[in-house]
């Protein structure tokens, strides 16, 4: 049985070492600033070249909403489309270096050892860590997405400003990119119980974001957007390996090898 | 806690068989001890005889390869969890969350215990006024020194009143001023009546603290207290230094008396090993003055608790490769 008070008080404890890390609070802070800075610029300063009618007419068919929209606006659609792979990647990443600093700090200072000889279960230190590591990474992705619709609206206009706020993005903010942090603080955990440096812990983890990048290039090659179905169907992928590294991890984040294995 | 796991004869901790095993390797093998309530024990032993690893046995943390363990009636075994409700664990190193301050890593710690907010901020205070760190509470743990953190990691071990403390090499890492700090502490602690496991290789603060001595090299070799250990390994010397040579007539003289088991004479220093110090003292200074000697000074030297370690464990130390 998890007691919330236990994980809250993880919670509490862990996001109190999250505002004191100077490095770590950069590496929370500064991604979303780009975030809403490089769609907008992109789409702004970007090539405002026309792309090909039958690419057009695929965008089109693909996404019926932009019927309205001049091709060179379809063009803009498109490439303020790809941004979206912005918000994937702050939900990976983020939450990797929080739960990072936050296992190789721990067997930095031996700090570990004092928690598992209080009455605490693994399953209780596990929850709240992982729900301290993309708690913030959420909340970011949110208030810098609402920064990006209203950025967007007065910087692009609201006929494409609205392309942000179209199913697939709702998808990719609310649903994947949470089970996104899940996964990478899984990932993150594992690693980080397997080296010394929260670098190297990051650097490794930084695997998550490959597939990532499969989704910009699907969609680049083939000129083919992706759906929003498509984005919940991937978040439900990827929201059950997350639960299930979740359990194994509990499994395998054994007192013992806490206690005889980090070193 | 189930009923089976309860025991009816309860001393605080008991261990029957208990051993772990690391690999092929015995970490430590068939320890049967019992401690009584309020009693402070020290295991003692070189690196790697099995200290650190009997701690942990013992506080659950890790689990036991052959015979079984109970602490305050609570198997250890079936019930960690109950067991780590009632013990508090002082590692080696502090193990505090650096970017935290004092005040902030007991919280975390009480709530772990389930402390309610009024308990958590009382205790909180009691223990940091205790350990002289109260001023300091505000200040990050990161910013102490080695002897202030080990005295708040004391503090958080006792936070939720433990039945037993275990105290792993308290002192190892410490340098002499942060040393003298934390045996105070102990000595605190000592005086409150807590039964505390002590698992040391400075036999200086074993022997001040220790209610009993354990020595332990894979596993328990002897048990007893210092005391004990002490007279149990060669008999008393009592030694006097007069301030001429003793005369043949008087150390001819000495050696008949009863008390007398084994004497020598060297120079102006006369050592008389006796039986029962007590008694054979004041005999011996009664015949020194009989004899008219002049005594500049007379003392009892029994047994150091650091020649009964080497004893004990089997040990023979040397200096510049040749014996000590």
């Amino acid at each position: 049985m998890i007691r919330p008070a236990i994980v809250f008080a993880v919670v509490r404890r862990e996001l109190l070492e999250i505002v004191r890390n100077r490095t770590l609070l950069a590496a929370i802070v500064l991604p979303p600033i780009l975030l809403v800075a490089i769609p907008i610029l992109v789409t702004a300063l970007g090539a405002r070249n026309s792309l090909p009618p039958d690419v057009v007419a695929n965008l089109v068919a693909a996404r019926p909403e932009w019927a309205g929209l001049s091709p060179r606006q379809v063009a803009d659609a498109f490439g303020l489309q790809q941004t979206l792979l912005f918000f994937l990647l702050m939900p990976a990443t983020i939450p990797l270096a929080i739960a990072s600093y936050s296992i190789v700090g721990e067997k930095q200072t031996r700090s570990l050892e004092a928690v598992i000889a209080a009455p605490i279960s693994t399953a209780e230190l596990l929850a709240g860590k992982a729900i301290a590591a993309v708690a913030p990474a959420v909340v970011t992705v949110w208030l810098a997405y609402a920064a990006l619709i209203v950025v967007a609206g007065v910087a692009l206009g609201t006929e494409l400003a609205r392309i942000v706020i179209d199913p697939t993005w709702l998808a990719t903010v609310f649903v994947l990119g949470p089970a996104i942090g899940l996964l990478s603080v899984v990932i993150g955990m594992a690693i980080s119980s397997r080296v010394n440096d929260p670098r190297t812990a990051q650097q490794l983890g930084t695997v998550i974001v490959l597939p990532l990048f499969g989704f910009f290039v699907i969609q680049l090659q083939s000129g083919h957007l992706l759906s929003a179905r498509e984005y919940l169907l991937a978040a439900a992928a990827v929201f059950a390996v997350g639960v299930a590294g979740l359990r194994v991890g509990v499994r395998l984040f054994g007192r013992e090898s806490i206690l005889t294995r980090w070193r | 806690m189930t009923a089976l796991t309860q025991l009816t004869d309860r001393p605080m901790v008991r261990t029957i068989g208990l051993g772990r095993r690391f690999g092929d390797q015995w970490a430590i093998q068939n320890l049967d001890l019992e401690l009584a309530p309020g009693e402070v024990f020290a295991l003692l032993g070189p690196n790697g005889a099995g200290k650190t690893t009997t701690v942990r046995l013992l506080t659950g943390l890790i689990a036991p390869t052959a015979g079984n363990a109970w602490l305050d009636g609570v198997d250890v075994v079936s019930d960690p969890h109950e067991v780590r409700r009632r013990i508090g664990l002082l590692t080696e190193t502090p193990s505090l969350y650096e970017r935290l301050s004092a005040e902030e890593n007991l919280d975390f710690f009480g709530r772990l215990h389930g402390l309610p907010a009024a308990l958590r901020a009382e205790r909180i205070e009691e223990l940091l006024r205790m350990f002289e760190l109260w001023d300091r509470r505000a200040d990050r743990a990161g910013a102490f020194s080695k002897g202030m953190k080990q005295k708040l990691a004391i503090a958080r071990a006792l936070l939720h009143e433990p039945k037993v403390l275990f105290l792993d090499e308290p002192t190892s890492s410490l340098d002499p001023e942060a040393a003298f700090i934390v045996r105070e502490a102990m000595a605190t602690l000592k005086r409150e009546g807590r039964t505390i496991v002590l698992a040391s290789h400075n036999l200086d603060e074993v022997e001040r603290l220790a209610d009993r001595v354990g020595f332990v090299r894979g596993r328990l070799l002897r048990v007893d207290s210092p005391a004990r250990l002490r007279a149990g390994a060669a008999e008393p010397v009592v030694i006097a230094d007069l301030r001429a040579a003793p005369s043949s007539d008087l150390v001819v003289r000495l050696r008949d008396r009863a008390f007398v088991r084994d004497l020598a004479v060297d120079g102006r220093r006369v050592r008389v090993r006796v039986s029962d110090p007590e008694s054979a003292t004041p005999q011996l200074a009664r015949e020194l003055v009989g004899c008219g000697a002049d005594i500049l000074g007379i003392r009892v030297e029994t047994a150091s608790l650091e020649s009964v370690y080497f004893d004990v464990l089997g040990i023979a130390p040397t200096v510049n490769g040749a014996p000590s």
